[in-house]
């Protein structure tokens, strides 16, 4: 039972066409395509800071005019860039948790942790703390491998997450070196203090209704009620989106006690970011990888 | 549809070809599917009323039983249609009837249809699944994979329609395109995690091939026990030469997965790179029993000695092993490749169980696998019996 020349053919030309389909879906998305978001005027946000500036400013000041400088700026040509100073990083973990409080985030879920690292034997020990967010990679593995779209670079060099596109697969989280995205598992501290009723705490209760509170994550209205997203997504820190679209600078920059963590646009020379990587010898976290990220430290 | 089984040796008076069973086999399936049909729908029935908290997996290794499941089921899928699909383009003995190949496309459809079940239960959002098919990025080798899978189901679907026609136009070329598919599929399991930059143990150009040959090895250890259970024909010396080529390619398949492994591990080994850390966590770690006892006693050495038995008897036990054994090859890659974190001291940043670079299939994930194995079990004997329907009416309409 062999095949004839006829079905050899056929079957070869199956095969071929099937290659080269295959061979066009790839290059199709590889090399085309746009992100959704707007740009141009539609993205320039007319702010003002009152305060007139003084030399010996805090440095949140001096960041909320480079802050509202770059929105005056269309959303290309912003260049956000983050600046981690671990010498003055106390491991307080404030950002962590302003973070957690500012997006609302379910246990589980971290945008920014901070990782401690102790060094050397007793009696010279030292500790060190690497407060680590997304780092808005200019190459980010995370982006390619999204199957549905869900995921993507802003303009501005943001990536961000729709969360009604996610289906949760978690290949993202996977791609991810820096472990920087979480997945959303649909826990509730609540919840997770009931199961324990030695430590449940009378304050927070089933009625505590802070935990059901929506989050603003890029500037929409989330409820996680019913399995609702971001419930069942993967989540990741955003610069908090949603807050420099109003002026404001990220939870993590204004909470933090010892002013390590500097933000704005690098592509403004006269910004603090643009000063501070001028100054120092700043790095990246993983430069192996080739993922170019807009987070920098300065050790 | 007139003689549709003109080319096919004699069936056994009586029986529905597609549906035979070899004595003891009929009612240890039919026990083992009730078993895994209770405990799978108690899984199932957490899995929509708890959602994802019973399980297992977390944020930093994100992925557990479910989809070493879906890779192994899916591998199944392939490897048994590239066996069975090469034996009828061939004519080989023991391959050649159209009943043959219907099996072998049933087969391959109740393994991969379960694996997509694997995959969809795992989704945060089952709800858009779809997405995946009118939305795709075909950046991603998630979304590839999915349509290779849909556009391979299609064709093997076609291919089992024709099979019924006498001297089908168009069944080989099909086959071909099916062929190419079944290859490719299995083959882009492992390219899914190899395309992983950011997982050092993953990222191997070797990871393809290791999954085509496990795709192969289990799909022709199930193809040998399925034929060696149901023995669908009948055919007498075809299916023992069947089962003799099948007990080969098994054989050689097992010993080229080895070597696979042995390269890959070796290179690991020799020089403490960065590999180093996932392979010691395979053979040293809290799982070493993975490693030794399932996949390399269970799923190597006694199959080996089983099929070097003269029994055919001795075969069908031997597949069955590598049949189930051989997950524990698709859980070696996925889990370690994800156990090993980039950044030192991540998981005591923050606090939280699923935060962790450690993970234990919960027994809730158990349970949803025997829901699994208990629908592709039903997949097979429905597709059979469906098969067996369409001939016994074709014969009363001549």
């Amino acid at each position: 039972m062999s095949m004839s020349r006829r079905e050899w053919i056929e079957g070869a030309a199956l095969v071929g066409v099937g290659v080269a389909a295959a061979g066009a879906m790839v290059a199709k998305d590889r090399f085309g395509g746009t992100p959704p978001d707007p740009k141009g005027p539609d993205t320039v946000r007319p702010l003002a800071v009152p305060i007139p500036a003084r030399a010996d400013e805090d440095p949140l000041l001096r960041m909320q005019r480079d802050l509202v400088r770059a929105m005056q700026k269309t959303a290309e040509e912003r260049r956000w860039c983050m600046i981690i100073d671990t010498r003055k990083c106390v491991g307080c973990h404030a950002c962590t948790i302003g973070c957690v409080a500012e997006n609302k985030l379910p246990p589980g879920v971290v945008y920014r942790p901070v990782v401690t690292e102790e060094r050397g034997e007793f009696p010279r020990v030292a500790i060190d703390f690497l407060p680590r967010p997304c780092m808005q990679c200019e190459k980010p593995p995370c982006v390619p491998v999204c199957p549905v779209k869900a995921t993507w670079r802003r303009a501005d060099g943001i990536t961000v997450i729709d969360y009604d596109k996610c289906i949760g697969c978690r290949y993202c989280l996977t791609a991810c070196p820096y472990g920087a995205r979480t997945s959303d598992f649909g826990e509730y501290y609540v919840d997770a203090q009931a199961m324990d009723a030695d430590s449940a705490l009378p304050v927070l209760g089933p009625s505590a209704l802070w935990e059901h509170a929506p989050s603003h994550e890029y500037g929409k209205h989330w409820n996680r009620r019913g399995h609702q997203s971001p419930m069942g997504n993967a989540r990741k820190c955003h610069f908090c989106l949603h807050r420099l679209e109003v002026g404001q600078l990220p939870m993590c920059v204004t909470t933090c006690i010892g002013r390590a963590t500097y933000f704005g646009d690098a592509s403004d020379p006269n910004s603090l970011v643009a000063e501070l990587v001028a100054q120092n010898n700043t790095q990246v976290l993983l430069p192996h990888k080739g993922t170019h990220p807009r987070v920098r430290y300065i050790f | 549809m007139a003689d549709v089984f003109s080319s096919a040796p004699s069936v056994q008076a009586g029986q529905a070809p597609e549906t035979a069973w070899r004595f003891p086999w009929g009612p240890v399936s039919w026990l083992v599917w009730v078993v895994a049909s209770l405990l799978g729908i108690y899984g199932v029935w957490i899995r929509f009323t708890q959602g994802h908290l019973p399980f297992g997996y977390g944020s930093y290794v994100p992925w557990g039983l479910w989809v070493a499941l879906y890779f192994h089921g899916v591998g199944i899928g392939g490897g048994a249609f590239v066996c069975g699909a090469v034996g009828y383009l061939l004519g080989a003995k023991g391959f050649r009837t159209p009943s043959t190949l219907r099996t072998t496309i049933v087969l391959s459809a109740a393994a991969i249809l379960p694996a997509f079940m694997a995959v969809w239960f795992d989704l945060g959002h089952m709800d858009r699944a779809h997405r995946i098919f009118t939305s795709p990025a075909f950046t991603s080798m998630m979304a590839f994979n999915a349509w290779m899978y849909a556009g391979y189901l299609a064709v093997a679907a076609i291919c089992w329609a024709l099979s019924f026609l006498e001297n089908p136009n168009h069944l080989k070329p099909l086959l071909c395109l099916g062929l190419l598919l079944a290859i490719m599929f299995p083959s882009q399991s492992g390219a899914f995690f190899g395309v992983v930059d950011a997982r050092t143990f993953w990222h191997s150009a070797l990871l393809p091939m290791l999954f085509l040959a496990s795709a192969l090895t289990a799909g022709a250890a199930t193809l040998l026990a399925t034929r060696s259970i149901f023995d669908a024909d009948r055919c007498g010396d075809e299916t023992v030469v069947a089962e003799q080529r099948l007990r080969g390619v098994v054989i050689v398949g097992l010993l080229v997965y080895f070597v696979f492994e042995f390269a890959e591990f070796s290179i690991a080994l020799w020089n403490p790179y960065s590999h180093r850390p996932a392979v010691d966590l395979i053979l040293f770690g809290p799982y070493w029993w993975v490693f030794w006892i399932v996949h390399l006693l269970l799923g190597g050495l006694i199959p080996l000695a089983l099929f070097s038995s003269a029994r055919p008897a001795a075969w069908t036990w031997a597949a069955i092993l590598v049949a189930v054994a051989f997950v524990s090859a698709r859980l070696n890659v996925l889990v370690p490749g994800q156990a090993i974190g980039e950044i030192e001291g991540l998981q005591e940043a923050f606090q939280h169980p699923r935060l962790k670079y450690l993970y234990d299939a919960t027994l809730m994930e158990y349970l949803l696998g025997f829901f699994l194995l208990a629908v592709g079990m039903a997949v097979f004997y429905v597709g059979q019996r469906i098969g067996a329907a369409v001939i016994a009416a074709s014969r009363q309409t001549t």
